[in-house]
């Protein structure tokens, strides 16, 4: 008889493969379907951009080349930017690996721990909260993102708008992505890197004059970025 | 146990619907584990906001119990987290497999009802029940083929599981029914083979009649065959707390309710057992 693990194998392969006992496709169709659901979840934006049609087509693809690896549909595409850069089909959209990079972000951001609120006490112990995401992009990342949301103007993208320093965050429970100035990307950039607070100021002064230390400091603070 | 009655399995499209009425609507809820996994968010809110109101179950849907290579600690570790946070009436998972090494298949794959597979899912299940500090339910769930021969049947192999651990079983009924349209499995010989006191909760759910038989999609209303053998279910088991399951095509949570309101007028009176 054979093993459990020879068995099991057996029956990886033919689901993988093609042909066999007519029934083996009802598996490939509900593995395949989970999968391209989990990546439909994950990147709606992506999805939008290259039409339903395609993305089940790409999502196939992407299947064979990065096969999943946790028993978490959530945790299902991760490195769908990477793919995207060596993909003979879309390199025809230059900006799609940091939008996936984004909306990958975003996916994190939406089921990231709450944060602690900011302690004016310890100011000097001042770090990101868990859903904050940064990506500085050579494309107008963020205004892709946001013209592509429900009831978004995707018309009104004009993708010769040059380079965006994005953060992703979740204020009051929601994923937004907003458009950052080069101080303020600079800043958010160090603490994230687990620079001290007065050094990440001293660099976004040191890189935007307009950044002003105070009013940065109590912006990000109300908008919940800062946590501690 | 019988008094939690039916309930229903809540998904993130009910939200607003199941906050925004009036409470309780069911008897308890059911969530899939792997949904809550994320460390807060809004996901976290409602749960937390549902349990103060409801009876909660947590099922998981990715451990895979009976994954001879690719089990994952990690996977058991983020289970064991929740379910310390959430304190759920009940936690259950699949009597499958869904990983092979490395590469995870996500789907509930069948297992041979073999002593090899009945050594490896009832050390599997003790150990995850001490890791947990309580007693799991294990569901039957629903084959497309047989992978391959057994050496007991299906209903021979939960019975030696629950015998040997402890464990408790989840009776799926739609998958009963499903596996007998595709596979000839009697159902009624996997239902007289459990001790009655295992069987701690049932599940029912919608099918799909393709072309390679039927197909378990959890998106339609509970057939009346299903309906049939759930009182047969009823008669051997006693008012099982019963939960209504819909994953594909999800409807206003009013059907979900509907349907677990005949499961509750059927629990209060149970039908002889169909012949």
């Amino acid at each position: 008889m054979r093993s459990l693990l020879e068995l099991q194998r057996d029956f990886a392969g033919a689901l993988l493969g093609a042909g066999g006992a007519p029934r083996m496709a009802v598996y490939r169709g509900n593995v395949f379907g989970n999968w391209h659901g989990a990546l439909a979840g994950a990147y709606p934006v992506v999805r939008r951009i290259v039409g339903e049609a395609f993305f089940e087509a790409m999502a196939r693809d992407y299947a064979r080349a990065h096969p999943s690896e946790d028993g978490d549909l959530n945790e299902y595409g991760a490195p769908l930017a990477r793919f995207f850069e060596t993909y003979p089909e879309t390199l025809d959209l230059p900006y799609l690996p940091d939008v996936a990079r984004l909306e990958w972000l975003a996916h994190r951001a939406y089921f990231a721990a709450d944060a602690a609120p900011f302690d004016f006490a310890r100011p000097t112990e001042a770090r990101l909260a868990p859903a904050c995401g940064l990506l500085e992009s050579a494309w107008p990342v963020a205004s892709i993102w946001e013209a592509h949301q429900e009831n978004g103007r995707p018309e009104r993208v004009n993708l010769g708008s040059g380079p965006e320093r994005a953060l992703v965050h979740r204020p009051d429970g929601r994923v937004e992505a907003s458009v950052l100035r080069p101080g303020d990307f600079r800043f958010l950039a160090c603490l994230q890197a687990g620079d001290a607070l007065g050094a990440a100021l001293e660099a976004a002064v040191a890189e935007d004059a307009g950044f002003v230390p105070r009013v940065a400091l109590a912006a990000w603070v109300q908008a919940g970025v800062l946590t501690q | 146990m019988g008094r939690l009655g039916a309930g229903v399995g809540l998904r993130a499209q009910h939200y607003p619907e199941i906050l925004g009425g009036a409470r309780p609507v069911a008897g308890w809820i059911e969530v899939h584990s792997e949904n809550y996994f994320g460390a807060g968010g809004r996901d976290r809110r409602v749960l937390e906001q549902l349990r103060r109101d409801y009876p909660v179950s947590l099922h998981g849907v990715g451990l895979g119990l009976g994954s001879a290579l690719g089990y994952s600690q990690a996977h058991e570790n983020k289970l064991r987290d929740l379910v310390a946070w959430v304190e759920p009436t009940f936690v259950s998972e699949h009597l499958a497999w869904g990983a092979l090494a490395e590469r995870h298949f996500n789907d509930l794959l069948p297992l041979p009802f073999t002593r090899e597979a009945l050594e490896l899912v009832a050390a599997r299940v003790s150990r995850l029940q001490e890791r947990l500090g309580r007693r799991i339910l294990v569901e039957n769930i629903t084959a497309y083929l047989e992978i391959g021969p057994g050496e007991m049947h299906e209903g021979q192999f939960l019975a030696a599981l629950a015998r040997r651990t402890g464990c408790g079983l989840l009776l799926d009924v739609n998958n009963l029914h499903v596996n007998q349209a595709n596979l000839g499995r009697d159902p009624l010989a996997v239902m007289d083979a459990l001790d009655p006191r295992s069987v701690e909760e049932i599940h029912l759910a919608g099918f799909f009649a393709g072309a390679h038989g039927l197909i378990d999609t959890h998106g339609a209303r509970v057939a009346e065959p299903v309906w049939r053998l759930y009182d047969a279910a009823l008669a051997r088991f006693g008012a099982v707390p019963t939960l209504i399951e819909w994953d594909t095509d999800i409807p206003p949570l009013a059907v979900l309710l509907e349907e677990a309101a005949k499961a509750q007028s059927r629990m209060e009176s149970p039908h002889a057992l169909a012949a």
